[in-house]
């Protein structure tokens, strides 16, 4: 049924946060904003290195947040949570920031294989959600394993032709035999994580900065939708490990709703 | 339906010769009208000619499930794209030239005229060499001809335009061809199709 008082993407918001509260997911509402020094040093964690910030009244340099993760790890307690929020970002080949809205879920407890299982069973149920009936998929890598199979010269390079399924760029770089085939033809999830969920593929494009994430990385998407709809993974950050994941909700625009 | 961006111009007729080499035609294609979009039904396959440089925002933002693109497009925008294959056609190098003799004086900033800035900005930021970057569109060598630059950054096929320019390649920065690259949520869920077309072009490249 068409929803006439809310927008698609608060639409999606509220089914998304039934699903976190159904599994016991505590809300969790964050300031907007945080000290411009927390984020120095840690540009490698964010999306955009680029971030807004501003004087406060006391004269003290504060920034819009770009990132949830951050907050969550420095703020809350232990814990599972989801949230709702805005952060502000400058997309990839623009001069201006944007706000993006971003629906998720941050696990703060140790990963077990059972938490592991249930953050990748959340991601395909909030697929589900905001797939309009779509077909959906979530595709997975372990950055871990990623990162041990790369030589230690031209990483970055290297990372990139990953991401962009660049065999013959791999192949120049002198990758190895064993992360080329990881690369072109991936390999079974193992222990069953998922074996109950034939939306989850193991593709090596899905890990992003190797430089925090260190398990599992994924990202979903949705027919009919050209941009991953989730990001997340495993991570681990001055000595604290999580796992989580964002749903960009302004990816959905005009596509969900119904 | 797969739809397929392909660049206007030279390179964009040779790729098209490998589509069709490979068994993908498009009736009127070949005729030199003024035509963009062409459909063959029966493939179930839609291909329209688009600027070279945009080629890679048709793809990553969708219009296009696949699209034919330059190397060095690909280099200087860093679309969020895959990029499947190596079409070995349009094969040329992305080089530093300036006019013979010429020595860089590391005194000064140098002065780089491009129109690939953002592969200027790189390479020279590899080896700690601040530069001035000059952005042109076409000519470019001109540009150390009249002291407008020190160097440029271009694409150089034969070199016979520069030799005739009494300029000369300085350094290579990577060799160039077309590529072939995928939207990657069009990879996911139309990937069985887009590998058969990846497999029927290898035998024909």
């Amino acid at each position: 049924m068409t929803n006439t008082i809310l927008t698609p993407e608060e639409t999606a918001s509220l089914n998304l946060r039934g699903i976190y509260a159904s599994y016991g997911y505590k809300f969790y509402r964050m300031r907007r904003f945080e000290e411009y020094d927390f984020y120095a040093g840690k540009k490698d964690f964010l999306i955009s290195s680029a971030i807004l910030a501003f004087t406060d009244l006391n004269g003290k340099l504060m920034a819009l947040r770009p990132d949830v993760t951050l907050s969550v790890i420095k703020h809350a307690p232990e814990g599972r949570y989801f949230y709702d929020e805005k952060v502000y970002r400058v997309p990839k080949n623009s001069s201006s920031f944007r706000e993006i809205s971003q629906c998720g879920i941050e696990y703060t407890l140790p990963v077990t294989h059972e938490a592991l299982k249930e953050v990748l069973r959340l991601a395909v149920e909030s697929l589900h959600a905001v797939s309009g009936g779509r077909r959906c998929v979530l595709d997975v890598a372990d950055a871990g394993e990623i990162s041990r199979l790369m030589p230690d010269e031209k990483r970055p390079e290297i990372l990139r032709c990953i991401v962009s399924k660049n065999i013959h760029g791999l192949k120049e770089l002198g990758a190895s035999q064993e992360l080329l085939d990881l690369v072109s033809e991936g390999r079974e999830i193992p222990e069953g994580l998922c074996s109950d969920m034939a939306e989850i593929r193991y593709d090596c494009s899905a890990v992003t900065s190797l430089s925090y994430y260190d398990g599992l990385v994924f990202k979903g998407y949705i027919d009919g939708i050209p941009e991953a709809v989730i990001s997340g993974g495993q991570y681990s950050f001055e000595g604290k490990k999580g796992a989580g994941f964002a749903v960009y909700l302004d990816t959905l625009e005009g596509s969900c709703g119904d | 339906m797969i739809n397929i961006a392909l660049p206007k111009g030279r390179l964009g007729d040779k790729v098209y010769g490998l589509f069709s080499s490979a068994g993908y035609e498009f009736s009127g294609i070949s005729d030199g009208g003024r035509r963009l979009v062409f459909v063959n039904e029966e493939l179930g396959m839609r291909c329209f000619w688009v600027k070279p440089f945009d080629v890679p925002v048709y793809v990553e933002r969708g219009t296009a499930d696949i699209g034919a693109a330059g190397k060095d497009i690909l280099m200087e925008r860093s679309p969020e794209v895959y990029e499947l294959m190596d079409l070995k056609v349009g094969k040329c190098r992305m080089a530093v030239a300036g006019v013979n003799g010429y020595e860089d004086d590391m005194s000064r900033v140098l002065r780089v005229a491009t129109e690939f800035p953002n592969i200027a900005q790189e390479y020279y930021a590899a080896s700690g060499r601040e530069i001035d970057v000059i952005p042109l569109r076409g000519s470019l060598e001109l540009a150390p001809i009249l002291g407008l630059s020190d160097v440029i950054v271009d694409i150089v096929e034969t070199g016979t335009t520069l030799r005739e320019n009494n300029l000369c390649v300085i350094d290579e920065i990577a060799s160039l061809s077309a590529r072939l690259i995928a939207n990657k949520s069009a990879y996911k869920f139309k990937g069985e199709r887009i590998r058969e077309i990846m497999r029927r072009l290898e035998e024909v490249s």
